[in-house]
């Protein structure tokens, strides 16, 4: 049949579960449109019972009531049911919910194991191993390329860099200062006693600090 | 019904407005105003099918307050019109019953495709019960849409793989994905 027309028909994507979902809401639909109906039956049968006790027609309002109080337990039984099967298809849901977390979970460790796959622990040794050789092998080339100079060309090098060093400090004269008199320099008068006082006094308060 | 709330335009209420006009642009021009005429009065008693045979009795098409009535004819001109941008459709090949979208179908399915999406019901299943009558779609314009209706917009949908219907049985459910 795909063959003759053409388009082959794309695979239906509602799941088993998501029949029995549907099945379930479907009875809650019932139930919740038979609520309506009860409801609706309820409030006639008041009015109904209102006007038959006005006509005084005591015994039928009285019997009306009594289906009235009926339905009433019908309509609490129906809220359990309803809530069971609400229950139970949230718990259909959720199930699903969990199934995909798994697939997700699942898909994501077989990544992780091929990715880990190429980057095997051997590799990364010899990647190590052959780097630190590189780098070894550098080392010597650097070692044979500046270890050209020989032993002698070592000493001149340090005797030149000696001499820049001496030219660049300054000259130190050989002979010594001579030492000049030095004019002392003239001082202001120095007050008369009661600095002097208050310099012990500082001093004496200066010990008392140190003792303590 | 709301038949009586209904505020109609002044042309309702001008006799010649109910006789289809000869001249040819007068005629375009008082269908275009019918067309608009329908389309509003559908959305505002909230229906969707008409059967042309008992539309002369509808008050959309007879104004008994000036006695002015549509004919057959006239009224399938109007609804062959509507056809022609998609706001109708012929339930039976007599071109007797008629579907009313004052919504494109495109537009029914974008508005569904929307509600369902922004309240994260994707990838579940819904009945299309609770999709038109439950009480969570009670303040969406879709509220109370014609299952026949409410398919049809639900099979554009799943032209463009966003839900695939659940038809069997006795039960009827679509998922959104």
């Amino acid at each position: 049949m795909g063959i003759i027309f053409g388009k082959k028909k794309q695979v239906s994507r509602v799941t088993q579960q998501d029949k029995a979902i549907l099945q379930l809401k479907q009875q809650r639909d019932k139930l919740k449109q038979y609520q309506k109906r009860i409801e609706l039956s309820l409030t006639k049968d008041r009015e109904l019972a209102k006007t038959l006790l006005n006509d005084g027609k005591k015994e039928r309002a009285k019997l009306l009531l009594r289906k009235k109080r009926y339905q009433e337990q019908l309509l609490q039984k129906t809220d359990g049911q309803l809530e069971n099967l609400e229950r139970m298809a949230h718990d259909l849901e959720f199930a699903q919910i969990e199934i995909q977390v798994i697939d997700g979970l699942k898909h994501g460790n077989e990544a992780l194991k091929k990715v880990n796959e190429v980057l095997n622990l051997e590799d990364i040794e010899r990647i190590l191993e052959e780097t630190r050789e590189g780098v070894e092998k550098q080392r010597e080339i650097d070692a044979l390329l500046s270890g050209a100079l020989t032993e002698e060309d070592e000493e001149a090098v340090e005797a030149e860099l000696q001499g820049i060093i001496e030219e660049a400090l300054p000259q130190v004269p050989n002979e010594p200062v001579p030492v000049q008199e030095i004019e002392e320099p003239s001082l202001p008068e120095v007050p008369s006693s009661p600095v002097k006082e208050k310099a012990k006094e500082k001093r004496v308060r200066e010990a008392v600090a140190m003792e303590a | 019904m709301s038949e009586e709330q209904y505020e109609w335009p002044w042309q309702y209420s001008f006799p010649p407005f109910f006789t289809l006009q000869p001249h040819a642009e007068t005629r375009a021009r008082q269908i275009s105003v019918w067309r608009n005429l329908v389309l509003d009065y559908f959305r505002g008693t909230k229906q969707y099918t008409l059967d042309i045979r008992e539309a002369s009795r509808q008050s959309l098409f007879c104004n008994t307050a000036i006695n002015r009535k549509l004919d057959t004819e006239f009224i399938l001109a109007i609804l062959s019109d509507l056809q022609r941008t998609q706001n109708a459709a012929p339930i039976d090949k007599q071109r007797h019953r008629w579907e009313i979208y004052w919504h494109t179908l495109e537009e029914w399915a974008n508005m569904i495709y929307n509600y369902v999406s922004s309240s994260g019901a994707t990838n579940s299943v819904l009945t299309l019960f609770e999709l038109t009558q439950g009480d969570d779609v009670q303040s969406e314009e879709f509220c109370g849409l014609d299952t026949d209706v409410l398919i049809k917009v639900l099979r554009v949908l799943e032209n463009e793989r966003k839900c695939e219907l659940m038809l069997f049985d006795d039960q009827q459910g679509v998922k959104f994905f």
